[in-house]
């Protein structure tokens, strides 16, 4: 084994690739949070008078809130009035109108990060919403959806232009006071994504949103809403990036799906945060609140997250499953290396007839990094003949890491079945042993190993995600097998 | 109380300021979100005091518990009762009052070594108890027949006791606690025992907590494995309104830990358990089974915990937790977790909870068993998996017996 662990070291001893910061000018708030910095935020993106007061809520309501400590996580504290809370590249009226008005620099930093804007130059069938610190700067394929009544537009366009829809869904799904963040998010979100899909739709192809953090000391605060009216589908991708920096920066985001009768909406996502360098210094602070409402019978919502990047995760997408056979899925592969913590999981919350959810979370730990799965699976008494299955994997490379296994299970209905079952274990010397003896290097079997540890859920995502997914796999275990 | 053994009134002072200035635990602590113990704090109960003679309903009862084939060590609210117990002559074996003068150099260096984690039941019973067992067995010394600890409440009180247990070197024994009382009294029964495994040591430990189905119970049970120790744990949570159960067992190397449980909730029961076991040193192997009923209102919590820490390579581990629910207004809460810090182990969990097996009904069924019967069948074997294990014969029947009150259509025929 030894005398393999240089080399499989040098060829996992990548660094963090999206890394690199872009030189443009920006609007930047000043540090600082307090009830004129959100009113200036509410005005700056031209809002209508209920989303100040929506905004003033939530940050009242935050004010009187404690940060929550329950986690399996170490975090430094956070200085609240050290962070800027907008900051948007500077453009010579309201945004772009097209590609012709963003800022070059952005076009290539996008283009870095292989998110080509140009909608010529994309795979066909993606529209992408490319979000910079706190603004949306472009959208592609608007015009094609709209032709089949998709609305895919930035939340802040959506709020001007949609603000029926806005006052009827945001905070149904993730209320204004549900925990710290998502309330401290409802007071100073800047942009994000707002998808309607009408009735009977099916998207006619995947919508993505980049998230890009650019700017130092600010924050990045965006609010996704998905609506999924009766009978319509949309698959959705998320991905995200930041520069290397040696100050941790915050995201803080909420993610609401609605999704009613007979509708259903997949949502992927891969986290490429940065995750700090080795010694733990710098990295993103992903503090992320996601929850699906499967308000309609026959719902269907299923998550698949692929988390690698951040220094510290705190995730846990969740479905109510409201409606009577509705469906809720959840699939996630989380990797923690160098000092990387993790603390991410489900809640399923079976309140219709008949409903059923899936958990596939499988966790790998590496290096000094520590990763929690936590999930709750509550049945209520309404519930009857809901099902259950979980299933968590750890796999630990190395032997100062640490992996963790919390499930939570509440049942009140007798018709229920619910299975649970997790297991912890390492990439053991006979497997590596059997594989090299079949002629692979070390480093292709482990990540032979990894891969196949994780196949559950990479089947679960899109095609271009799932190659992307693999590969950051490997980067992201740099340097822990030994 | 006596108050002339100045170093245990250390501890019973410490613990009755924590207690005074905590109480006992809100749900706020993640230990305990699922049991509300606050009907104790309501009850107000006063500390139960010793009483002159047992009425003939009380002594028929605790004979119908008294198990004849084992020794006897007999507390009845809390206090020793010397006249009706047989205690073994080949040991060290005497109430914990005594102990504390008698063999204060064997009991002073242990006493509350074990709790790691305390909390406000653990404040209560050090600051309050009234007496409890000490027993140590001297270094490759056998205990011949079980010591079987009664736990008897007659009075509408609270009572707590305390207990140490010591297994020298390659020592064995067997060891059954009995908490019981007079039916239909309420009262709070509170008992902290702490077991100090040496060496090779070998402890099988049955619990069987058949307290009246008014009775508040607390029984909690903290154990330190030495190198190579074994202890095997029966725990049957059948009795009281609310009773809460911990087992906690710290393991060194190539230590052995099994637990197994059952607990059957009927009406407005709720039975809590919870468990931890840490694997602090490598190659130490834990095996825990736990199983729950629940019926009618009742319900039940279970709390397992699997800790392995930086040292303790090669661990093995597996904890299962399996329930059915009988009723639609029963519930189960139940959270098997386990906390890895170490690479080379292997470690599992599973739970499930949910109905009867249906192939395994329809397969009665077609032997011409009526549904219903069939689940009475299956039900009763579910238990009764759990109380096969026990091996003493005089405690199996008792348990049986108890099973079988639970689920008279399950056996007969």
């Amino acid at each position: 084994m030894s005398a393999n662990n240089d080399e499989i070291n040098n060829l996992l001893n990548q660094d963090y690739k999206q890394g690199f910061i872009t030189d443009i000018q920006a609007d930047t708030f000043p540090v600082g949070l307090n009830e004129e910095v959100i009113a200036k935020l509410s005005k700056v993106k031209n809002e209508p008078e209920f989303m100040l007061e929506y905004r003033l809520k939530a940050f009242r309501h935050w004010q009187t809130m404690p940060s929550p400590d329950w986690a399996q996580l170490k975090i430094e504290p956070i200085d609240y009035q050290e962070i800027s809370y907008y900051s948007a590249p500077k453009s010579k009226d309201n945004g772009p109108k097209s590609l012709d008005e963003i800022d070059p620099e952005i076009l290539e930093a996008y283009k870095k990060l292989g998110i080509p804007l140009a909608e010529q130059e994309q795979l066909a069938g993606i529209a992408v919403d490319a979000v910079f610190d706190s603004v949306s700067v472009a959208t592609t394929f608007k015009s094609k959806l709209h032709e089949v009544g998709v609305i895919f537009c930035p939340i802040s366009e959506a709020i001007r232009e949609h603000s029926e829809l806005i006052k009827q869904y945001l905070s149904s799904v993730v209320p204004v006071g549900d925990n710290f963040f998502a309330a401290l998010n409802s007071a100073v979100f800047t942009d994000g994504s707002f998808v309607y899909i009408p009735k009977g739709v099916r998207c006619p192809m995947e919508l993505s949103t980049y998230f890009r953090i650019n700017a130092s000391n600010t924050g990045q605060f965006e609010r996704t809403l998905i609506i999924a009216d009766e009978g319509s589908y949309v698959s959705y991708l998320e991905g995200c990036s930041a520069p290397q920096r040696d100050e941790n920066q915050l995201h803080a985001a909420v993610v609401e799906l609605v999704i009613l009768k007979d509708a259903q909406i997949k949502y992927s996502t891969v986290q490429n945060w940065y995750p700090g360098d080795k010694e733990g210094k710098g990295g993103i602070y992903n503090f992320v609140t996601k929850r699906a409402d499967c308000r309609g019978e026959n719902s269907k919502v299923s998550w698949t997250q692929v988390e690698t990047g951040s220094a510290i995760t705190w995730k846990y997408p969740s479905c109510v499953l409201t409606g009577d056979n509705s469906v809720g899925e959840f699939y996630s592969v989380a990797v923690t290396n160098n000092l990387q913590q993790a603390d991410t999981g489900t809640k399923m919350i079976h309140i219709g007839k008949n409903s059923t959810s899936t958990i596939i979370s499988k966790g790998i730990s590496a290096g000094r990094a520590q990763n929690t799965y936590r999930g709750l699976v509550k049945i209520l008494k309404s519930a009857e003949n809901a099902r259950n299955h979980t299933q968590c994997d750890s796999l630990l490379v190395g032997d100062k890491c640490g992996a963790h296994t919390f499930p939570y299970v509440e049942v009140k209905q007798p018709t229920a079945q619910i299975e649970h079952e997790a297991t912890t274990s390492k990439i053991s010397e006979d497997q590596l042993f059997f594989c090299q003896q079949r002629g692979l290097s070390a480093e292709d079997a482990v990540s032979m190993i990894v891969n196949g540890f994780c196949k559950q859920v990479f089947k679960e995502l899109p095609m271009e995600f799932a190659v992307e997914a693999q590969a950051l796999l490997g980067l992201s275990l740099e340097g822990s097998v030994g | 109380m006596k108050t002339d053994m100045s170093w245990l009134n250390t501890f019973r002072q410490s613990d009755l300021t924590h207690f005074e200035q905590t109480s006992f635990p809100s749900q706020r602590l993640e230990d305990w979100r699922y049991t509300n113990v606050s009907a104790i704090e309501k009850k107000q109960f006063a500390l139960a005091s010793q009483i002159e003679k047992l009425d003939d309903n009380a002594k028929s009862r605790l004979a119908a518990f008294t198990l004849n084939d084992c020794y006897h060590g007999i507390f009845i609210d809390g206090f020793f009762q010397a006249s009706l117990s047989t205690l073994p002559e080949s040991i060290t074996v005497c109430s914990i009052n005594e102990a504390a003068t008698l063999h204060e150099t064997l009991l002073a260096p242990v006493f509350n070594q074990a709790i790691e984690s305390p909390h406000g039941f653990t404040h209560f019973t050090n600051a309050h108890f009234s007496d409890g067992i000490f027993v140590c067995i001297n270094e490759n010394s056998q205990l011949d027949k079980p010591l079987q600890i009664i736990h008897f409440a007659t009075q509408e009180a609270m009572s707590a006791t305390r207990h140490v247990v010591i297994l020298q070197n390659n020592a064995t024994a067997t060891l059954i606690e009995t908490f019981i009382g007079v039916e239909t009294q309420t009262y709070l029964t509170s008992s902290v025992l702490e077991i100090f495994l040496r060496d090779n040591a070998d402890l099988t430990l049955y619990k069987v907590q058949q307290d009246s189905d008014k009775a508040y119970h607390f029984g909690g049970t903290y154990v330190q494995q030495a190198d190579n120790a074994r202890f095997t744990h029966h725990n049957f949570a059948l009795g009281s309104v609310l009773a809460r159960s911990e087992i906690i067992s710290h393991l060194e190397t190539g230590a052995q830990c099994e637990l197994n449980g059952l607990y059957l909730g009927a009406n407005r029961q709720h039975l809590d358990n919870l468990t931890r076991i840490v694997h602090a040193k490598p190659d130490a192997v834990s095996r825990e089974y736990y199983k729950g009923i629940l019926n009618n209102r009742a319900r039940g919590v279970f709390q397992g915990r699997i800790v392995v820490d930086e040292d303790a390579q090669r661990t093995d581990s597996q904890m299962n937790n399996r329930n059915l629910l009988l009723s639609s207004d029963a519930e189960i809460d139940t959270k098997p977790q386990l906390e890895i810090y170490a690479d080379d182990v292997k470690c599992a969990h599973g739970v499930t909870v949910g109905q009867l097996d249906e192939k395994s009904i329809f397969y009665l069924q077609s032997r011409g068993i009526d549904e219903d019967h069939a689940k009475h069948i299956l039900t009763f074997a579910f238990a009764n998996e759990m109380v096969d294990k026990i091996t003493v014969p005089s405690l199996h029947d008792c348990v049986f017996t108890q099973l079988l009150a639970r689920f008279p259509e399950g056996a007969e025929r």
